[in-house]
């Protein structure tokens, strides 16, 4: 037959209609064993800002990526104190794929992240503080390089003190130049640390 | 108005730009190698002189932590050159012959058409290639099914669709024989497409980020996405994506520009290879 024209009857039908279903019924279906009728839920919620809360609480039990993908994406659009709120326990989780979501989600809400930064970099974890950097890493707020000066200013932990560097290669000015030549005394025994704060400072300087 | 730039340039040293590369494929998927830093300075310091930025320091921190991100997608669309001819960017096309109908048809049932989507199909010149490689190029044609869909944003440029109606630029990647046999040589000039090529494609009017509008095509198995989403920001970028996972079939494909990436959009898609082309494929889960 080669090329046809598609017809009406070759277009397949609209998803249920979700007009009448309410937020309680979409929520239930996220319990549902078909990843398809949890993806539908996770979008028809996508447009209740008043459903973060269950959303968010869903999202760390789901195992679908498909279904995660589309709740990020919605938390995204959303954008709110709120969804803050529900992402940050997600840079504790043991699933990378999952933090990493968490991560790519909280970078794009600068002006909602702002007020948790200081929490974020204090946790007594370090790998959560490394996972704050990497949200740091690449957050469009002017605060940013303030906030990874003191990451290698005070954080005690090399680590974290790396991500952060590696970070203000990129996002550093001049001013934070004496921050990053102070941790390279403060790790004077850590070679690769010497190695990084020198091209750090090359990258700022950018000779 | 555009500036003409002062005397004193700035000039955008070697490791400023090597930050400026690093950062903007992280954002975009672009590459600039040494040899193109002529090309990207001087989009970037024209860039510079219509905002007043005195030195690429401050051009860059106005790129990297405006949280809008305006002038980093101005940026985008200066470093982006589009235009539109037949059988462009044509390894996607021996890609869809070679592996990615081939795959579809094995996988088919007796009676179930093959359903391709060029969007935004601008004047047309990306889903007529797609029917007349398809024509020229797989074999098995026609023992299947074949639907093009066709869609944009743009009435105006739609209606120049599907009146299908072209330049001898447009139609500079085209043999003699092709164009013989495809189109009908107009009296000013310009080349009319054949009433059958034309006649096989479906064209609609819509948008990409308007739910409904995405809701209406379900079931595609490949989607011909090219040099569209880099013009979006992340957010609309990434719901535009999560729609067009819903319009796949299973195991549906989703071919990007070649400057465009998916693995920095979303990890949702498979990337595979067919024919010298990465092709992104919806798992069948």
């Amino acid at each position: 037959m080669a090329l046809v024209r598609r017809t009406a009857a070759s277009v397949a039908g609209l998803e249920r209609d979700g007009a009448l279903r309410g937020q309680e019924q979409w929520l239930a279906d996220l319990a549902s064993n078909d990843t398809s009728i949890r993806r539908q839920a996770a979008q028809a919620l996508s447009r209740m800002p008043d459903a973060v809360a269950g959303i968010c609480a869903h999202l760390a039990n789901e195992r679908s990526l498909s279904v995660r993908s589309i709740i990020l994406t919605g938390l995204i659009v959303h954008k709110s104190p709120a969804v803050v709120r529900g992402l940050l326990p997600l840079l504790g989780s043991e699933d990378a794929n999952l933090r990493n979501g968490a991560i790519e989600a909280l970078q794009q809400m600068p002006d909602e992240v702002a007020p948790h930064v200081e929490a974020m970099l204090a946790d007594p974890d370090s790998d959560v503080r490394i996972f704050a950097v990497d949200v740091l890493s690449a957050l469009p707020h002017p605060m940013v390089p303030e906030w990874l000066r003191r990451v290698v200013t005070l954080d005690p932990h090399v680590n974290v003190c790396a991500a952060a560097l590696d970070a203000l290669a990129e996002a550093g000015q001049p001013e934070v130049i004496p921050a990053l030549e102070k941790l390279a005394d403060r790790f004077s025994d850590v070679a690769f640390i010497q190695f990084a704060v020198d091209a750090a400072i090359r990258r700022i300087r950018g000779r | 108005m555009n500036m003409p730039l002062a005397p004193t340039t700035p000039v955008i040293s070697d490791e400023e730009f090597a930050k400026f590369c690093e950062f903007f494929y992280r954002k975009t998927g672009i590459m600039f190698d040494t040899q193109k830093k002529y090309f990207a300075e001087r989009r970037i310091t024209d860039r510079m002189a219509r905002l007043g930025c005195a030195t690429f320091r401050e051009y860059f921190a106005t790129i990297r932590f405006e949280a809008s991100g305006e002038e980093m997608q101005r940026l985008v669309n200066q470093m982006t050159v589009n235009e539109t001819y037949f059988f462009r960017e044509d390894y996607q096309l021996k890609a869809l012959v070679a592996g990615i109908l081939p795959d579809l048809a094995a996988r088919r049932r007796k009676g179930q058409p093959i359903r391709i989507w060029s969007v935004p199909c601008s004047s047309g010149e990306e889903p007529y290639s797609l029917a007349i490689y398809i024509l020229e190029n797989w074999a098995d044609a026609d023992r299947h099914d074949i639907e093009i869909l066709a869609s944009d944003i743009d009435s105006a440029i739609l209606a120049a669709a599907a009146a299908g109606v072209y330049t001898e630029r447009s139609l500079q990647r085209l043999s003699p024989d092709l164009i013989r046999r495809y189109f009908t040589r107009q009296k000013d000039n310009g080349y009319r497409i054949s009433d059958d090529i034309r006649g096989s494609i479906d064209f609609s009017q819509g948008n990409v980020v308007d739910p409904p509008f995405m809701r209406t095509f379900r079931g595609v198995d490949v989607i011909f996405c090219r040099n569209m989403l880099i013009y979006f920001d992340d957010q609309s970028r990434r719901e535009t994506v999560e729609a067009m996972y819903d319009c796949l079939s299973p195991g549906g494909y989703i071919c990007l520009g070649h400057s465009e990436s998916m693995s920095r959009i979303s990890s949702l898609f498979r990337p595979r290879k067919y024919a010298d082309s990465i092709i992104y494929q919806k798992p069948f889960e």
